[in-house]
Formats: C-alpha cells, sequence, structure tokens
C-alpha cells in the first residue's frame, strides 16, 4: 500500500509541482483548489494519511480545514507563505505536525513529508523498483523474490535514492542524506557504494549517473 | 549659571548700588551741613566776642592809664565774655586763656583766615577743634581774640550716624535680596516648567503639556509652546500611521510575491534535477511563463502605484474623445470574455490627466467584466459621464456589504482563487483609489449582491 496524501492549494504552479514531487516519491496524491471543495470531499473519501494545506484558500482556509482532518485523523502540515509568528503558534498548537514556509525546495518538503508519517506510525516501509523490494522496517532486500545482502551505508544510499526517485540526487547531498555531515573530498564513496548496487540489486539502467552532479534512480 | 540666579545676582548688585549710593550721600550731606553749622557757630561767637570785648574795653580804657591798669581792664573785659573757649593774645603773648592749646600755632596772625575770621577745624591729641581768631584794637594797641571750640562731640556723632547707615543698608540689602530672589523664582517659575515639558516631549511623551495661565509674555509662550505641541503630536501620530500603512503594504507585497515565487522555484527544481517527460516539462515552462508574467504584472502596478503619489499633471480634455480611445484600446480584451462596453457621454471638458484617468477607467471596466460568472450569457458594462461623474456599471455578482469596505486595501481580493485565475494583482482598485486620490475626486460603490456593482468616481 503506498501512502496516500491530499493536497489543497489554489495556486495551480505551486500545486502542480508539490503533486509530481510526491508522485515521484511514490506516493497517492489527490488534490484540490478550493477548501470548500475538499471539505465536501472529505465526507465520502477520508482515507488519507497525511494532508498539506495551503492557508490563505478560497472557500474555506487551512486553518477551518484543519478541523475537520481533525475529526478524521489525519495528520497536517501547512504550507504558508505567511511568515509572522502568530499563524506559525496558531497553526502548530491547534495540533498540525510541521508547517513549511514559501518558498520552499521540494526535497525538504519531501523529508518534511516523510518525518510527519513516521512520527504518526503511518509510514508505508516498503519501497518498490522494477523487481526489488525493500523493506525499511526489517532493512530487508529482495530482488526477485530471492533476498540480497547489502552493507549498512549500500541500504542508506539506496533508501535516498528511493526516496528521491526521478529526482537527481548530487554527491553531496547524498553524504549529507546517508553519512549525515558534509564529507567533503571524498564524494568518491558515493560512486563505490553506487556501483555495488548497480550490480547487486541488477539495477545498472535505472540509476543513471548525471554527469558532473549526482546519481538519478529512474523509474516511469 | 541658571537664568534666574543671574537675574536675582544683576538686581541685587543694582540694588546693593542704589542703597549704599543713596545712604553714602545722605551721609555726606549730614556730616557737611553739621559741620558747617558748628564752624557758622563759631565764627559768630568769635565775631560777638571780639566786638564785645573790644566795645567794653574801649569804653573804660583811659589813655592816661598805666600798663598795668590798663593789662588789668583789657583781661577783666576779655574775661567777662570770653567763658570757656576764649583766647586774648597780644603781640603773640597769651594774656587770658581757658584752653590748653595755643591757638596762634595754627592760625597766625598772618594768615587769610585770620583776616577773615573764619574757622579753621584741627585735631590736637585726638580732639576736633575749631579755631577762628581776628585783630581787635583797643587803646592804640592791637590784640588778636581767639575762640577755640571742642567739636569731637559732633565728629563721633557723625561716626556714630555712619555705622548706624551701614547697619541699616546691610538690613536693607538682606531683605531686598531675598525679596529679589523670591520674585525672581516665582517669574521664572514657568519657564523652568516649559523646559521640563520641551524635555519631556523631546523623550516621547508627544501628550504632555505646560499648564501657565499668566497674561505675559511667558503666558503667550506656553500657549504657542502648546500649540507646537499639539501640532508635533498630530504629525507625529501621523507618520505612525503612514510607516503602519507602509509596513502593511510591504508585508501584503512580500507575500504577494511569494506564491508566484515558490511556483518559479518548484517547477525551475523540477527542470534541473527531475526525470520529466515531454509533457511533464512543457507543463513546468509553461507555469515558468506565467508565473513570471504575473509577477511583472505586479512589478508594473507596484511602480504606478507608488509613482501616482507624486504631483499630477493636470490638462483640459475633450471627454468623447479620451472615451473612444479607452474602448477602442480594451475592446478585444473585452470581446475575448464575451461582454460589451456601452459608453455614455453628456461632458465635453474635464481637466484631469488623461493617462491616469484612462488607466482608472480600463481597471473599473476589467473588474466590471470579471464581476460576471465566465458562463454568463450576456455581459453589459456601461460608462457614463455625466457633469464631473464618471461611473462604470456591471449586473454581475456585486460586492457583499462586510468586503466593500475593505475594496481599495492593496492585495484585498473578494474572491482570491477567482482574481487569480483572471490574472488579477490585487492592485487594480487600490491604483484606481490611488489615482482618483491625486485628482482629489471621490469614489463612491453601490452594490448589491447578485444584482451588479456600479462604481462612481466624481472629480473636484
Amino acid at each position: 500500500m503506498k501512502n496516500r496524501i491530499l493536497v489543497v492549494e489554489d495556486d495551480a504552479a505551486i500545486r502542480d509541482a508539490v503533486l509530481l514531487n510526491l508522485q515521484f516519491a511514490d506516493y497517492d496524491t489527490v488534490a484540490f483548489d478550493d477548501g470548500k471543495k475538499a471539505a465536501e470531499a472529505l465526507e465520502s473519501d477520508h482515507a488519507y494519511d497525511l494532508a498539506l494545506l495551503d492557508i490563505m484558500l478560497p472557500g474555506m482556509d487551512g486553518f477551518e480545514l484543519f478541523g475537520l482532518m481533525e475529526q478524521y485523523s489525519i495528520p497536517v502540515i501547512y504550507m504558508t507563505a505567511k511568515t509572522d509568528s502568530a499563524s506559525e503558534i496558531k497553526g502548530l498548537r491547534d495540533g498540525a505536525e510541521d508547517y513549511i514556509v514559501k518558498p520552499f525546495d521540494p526535497l525538504t518538503l519531501m523529508v518534511r513529508v516523510e518525518k510527519v508519517l513516521k512520527r504518526v506510525g503511518k509510514w508505508n516501509a516498503v519501497y518498490r523498483v522494477r523487481d526489488v523490494v525493500v523493506n525499511t522496517e526489517t532493512h530487508t532486500v529482495t530482488k526477485d523474490g530471492e533476498p540480497v545482502e547489502l552493507q549498512p551505508l549500500e541500504f542508506d544510499v539506496l533508501i535516498a535514492l528511493l526516496r528521491h526517485k526521478n529526482m537527481t540526487i548530487s554527491r553531496e547531498r547524498m553524504l549529507n542524506e546517508v553519512w549525515g555531515f558534509d564529507y567533503l573530498g571524498e564524494t568518491r564513496m558515493v560512486d563505490v557504494k553506487i556501483s555495488a548496487l548497480r550490480k547487486k540489486l541488477g539495477l545498472e539502467d535505472a540509476i543513471r549517473a548525471i554527469h558532473k552532479i549526482g546519481y538519478r534512480l529512474e523509474e516511469r | 549659571m541658571k537664568l534666574s540666579n543671574r537675574i536675582t545676582l544683576l538686581v541685587s548688585i543694582v540694588l546693593v548700588a542704589i542703597i549704599l549710593g543713596v545712604s553714602f550721600s545722605l551721609l555726606l550731606y549730614v556730616k557737611n551741613a553739621t559741620l558747617s553749622l558748628s564752624i557758622e557757630q563759631v565764627q559768630r561767637k568769635q565775631q560777638n566776642l571780639r566786638t564785645s570785648f573790644s566795645e567794653m574795653a574801649c569804653f573804660y580804657a583811659r589813655t592816661d592809664d598805666s600798663d598795668a591798669v590798663h593789662d588789668s581792664l583789657i583781661k577783666l573785659c576779655f574775661a567777662r565774655f570770653s567763658d570757656q573757649y576764649g583766647v586774648l593774645l597780644r603781640d603773640g603773648t597769651e594774656m587770658v586763656s581757658s584752653v590748653v592749646v595755643d591757638p596762634s600755632a595754627y592760625v597766625p596772625s598772618n594768615s587769610e583766615a585770620f583776616s577773615k575770621g573764619t574757622p579753621v577745624a584741627v585735631t590736637v591729641r585726638g580732639r576736633n577743634l575749631l579755631i577762628a581768631g581776628s585783630h581787635a584794637s583797643v587803646g592804640g594797641r592791637s590784640y588778636d581774640v581767639y575762640v577755640v571750640e571742642d567739636v569731637t562731640e559732633v565728629h563721633s556723632g557723625i561716626r556714630r550716624m555712619a555705622w548706624i547707615f551701614a547697619g541699616v543698608s546691610v538690613m536693607a540689602i538682606t531683605f531686598g535680596a531675598m525679596a529679589v530672589t523670591l520674585l525672581v523664582r516665582r517669574s521664572t517659575k514657568p519657564i523652568t516648567l516649559l523646559s521640563d515639558a520641551a524635555k519631556e516631549i523631546a523623550d516621547g511623551a508627544y501628550e504632555k503639556r505646560v499648564e501657565v495661565r499668566t497674561k505675559d509674555e511667558i503666558g503667550s509662550l506656553s500657549e504657542d509652546f502648546n500649540r507646537m505641541a499639539d501640532a508635533v503630536e498630530t504629525k507625529i501620530s501621523e507618520l505612525e500611521e503612514c510607516n503602519e500603512r507602509q509596513r502593511l503594504f510591504i508585508g501584503g507585497v512580500t507575500h504577494e510575491f511569494k506564491t508566484p515565487l515558490t511556483g518559479l522555484l518548484l517547477h525551475a527544481g523540477l527542470l534541473r534535477w527531475a526525470y520529466l517527460s515531454e509533457n511533464e516539462r512543457n507543463a513546468s515552462l509553461e507555469h515558468i511563463e506565467l508565473q513570471t508574467a504575473w509577477l511583472e504584472r505586479l512589478t508594473q502596478n507596484l511602480l504606478k502605484l507608488t509613482t501616482s503619489d507624486d504631483e499630477i499633471e493636470l490638462q483640459s480634455i475633450y471627454i468623447p474623445d479620451l472615451l473612444i480611445e479607452v474602448k477602442d484600446g480594451i475592446e478585444p480584451k473585452l470581446n475575448e470574455c464575451g461582454a460589451t462596453l456601452s459608453v455614455k457621454c453628456e461632458t465635453e471638458m474635464l481637466t484631469l490627466n488623461p493617462e491616469l484617468i484612462r488607466s482608472l477607467l480600463n481597471n473599473l471596466i476589467v473588474n466590471a467584466a470579471n464581476a460576471y460568472d465566465a458562463d454568463a450569457v450576456e455581459k453589459p458594462i456601461t460608462l457614463t459621464v455625466s457633469g464631473k461623474t464618471f461611473s462604470v456599471a456591471d449586473r454581475g455578482r456585486g460586492i457583499p456589504k462586510d468586503a466593500q469596505s475593505r475594496l481599495f486595501e492593496p492585495f484585498f481580493r473578494v474572491d482570491k482563487s477567482r482574481s487569480r485565475k483572471q490574472g488579477g494583482s490585487g492592485l487594480g482598485l487600490a491604483l484606481v483609489k490611488a489615482i482618483a486620490d491625486a485628482h482629489g475626486a471621490d469614489i463612491i460603490v453601490d452594490s448589491e449582491e447578485g444584482k451588479g456593482t456600479t462604481v462612481s468616481v466624481t472629480l473636484p
């Protein structure tokens, strides 16, 4: 089961970009451009693992929508252009899981989404790419049903690629996400792990090297 | 030095000078008068003595008297009148004397004072004496008649009086100085109050006023001061209000910029980092194009809004021509969405800035067109000019009552999503208001939900 995410954002450009990013990372998405429409649709379908809400919405604003989300116990992340602390405090005191201030970059949004899902225990621990299945809970990887042995760092690099599927990950960002700090000058470490992964999982053509930047796990 | 101290000091110095001057000259006058009185007395005494003595001596003296008889007669006659103060000399030799001094030593018989009989003041062994003398002739013999008067008492009386004068002067000066200090304090107190109030105002207590109700220059200064404080307070609160409006406006601008910027950032990120299909790539590029165009419109309007505050140039304009320009300019846009514009004009000439008014009318007409639902069958808009009033009317959705008061605020939108879709920057009506304000014109919005809206702008 993929995680299902509700997006309510009235600006088409932002909505489309967020949806695309979520879909790349293997989330199912449903989107609305109007608060009222979203509220009406919730009555019949409220099986969401997370809601991303804009605050200034036509029809019904993000804070109002939050009441409904609580009713269906859907965790909420606000996407807001309001930086004044008053709205942040109101949003978080009301129980929103997190908020992200516009303008934001897509990778940060993905990390926040994953964190919230994990915190509320709705995180879907299983990634799939082609015939490879990765279970982040049991730390097991199977290829075509057969278990594959991976070193811990190889496993983490694989998760980073899966988390940002179809997005280019620079070697620096990879170091940051996997090794946890800037490993400047040691970007070759990434190349070593990638080539091991390619070999062990038969993903030579799926994990693409992007010239002078990094790697991208492609699956469309 | 404080002003009050300086005034006190100055007045005190003048006071001291006056008191000292008056008492000194008074003292001098009294001294002279007393002394000349005693001199006169002594002179008269001497004259009496001489006359009485010489008359009596001449009466009794006989030419055949022996020297001894003559001397005795002279002595008797002199003693008869000389009392305690006369001295009689013959040829420089003392014949009769009732005093211890020799007057001829001080007033010699050949001196001028002697020949006139004028008294001469001398001090002998600490005593003040007046000595007057003159000749007297008895029986062919010459006598010197002197009067010696002790005036020490008169002098010490004058000295005593000088001390009393000094004491009285010191007292007068002391009391005078105290009175001056109090008076000066009292009359400079309002100045201190003014100064304190000015300090408080400078420290930000703009509501501070002084309460001085005297009818002098300081009173009128206080009134002027309070008037000035009023003006400062009003100006400051105006500035604060203006500042607050500015702050809100900048906040609005920032917020308004963030939405298109977020879209731009996200789509630029997708194009750079993501593995996109051809369709997705085109969609992203289109989003970027639209968001950029929106930002461009936003900055254009912001620029117009900030420059419309400047002094505007007014011209006398033939209105029907202006309306034709407006209609021609906007018709293609209206045709696109199916709206029709009818123009009625009952005015010929008006004084205005044609470019700004064109922009104002364009904005109102675009708003009127957007007041209709997209699928409305008919979208009639009327532009009427009558007298000095421009009116733009539609029969669209109308504006909710609670939104009408905020209509002209920058970035206020009655319906956010619809306005955005129609490409509104949220500044159209703010611009209309700014242009109307620049002309000194009034705006009236007459709107009913479901029936339509009429916006009228009346030039002064």
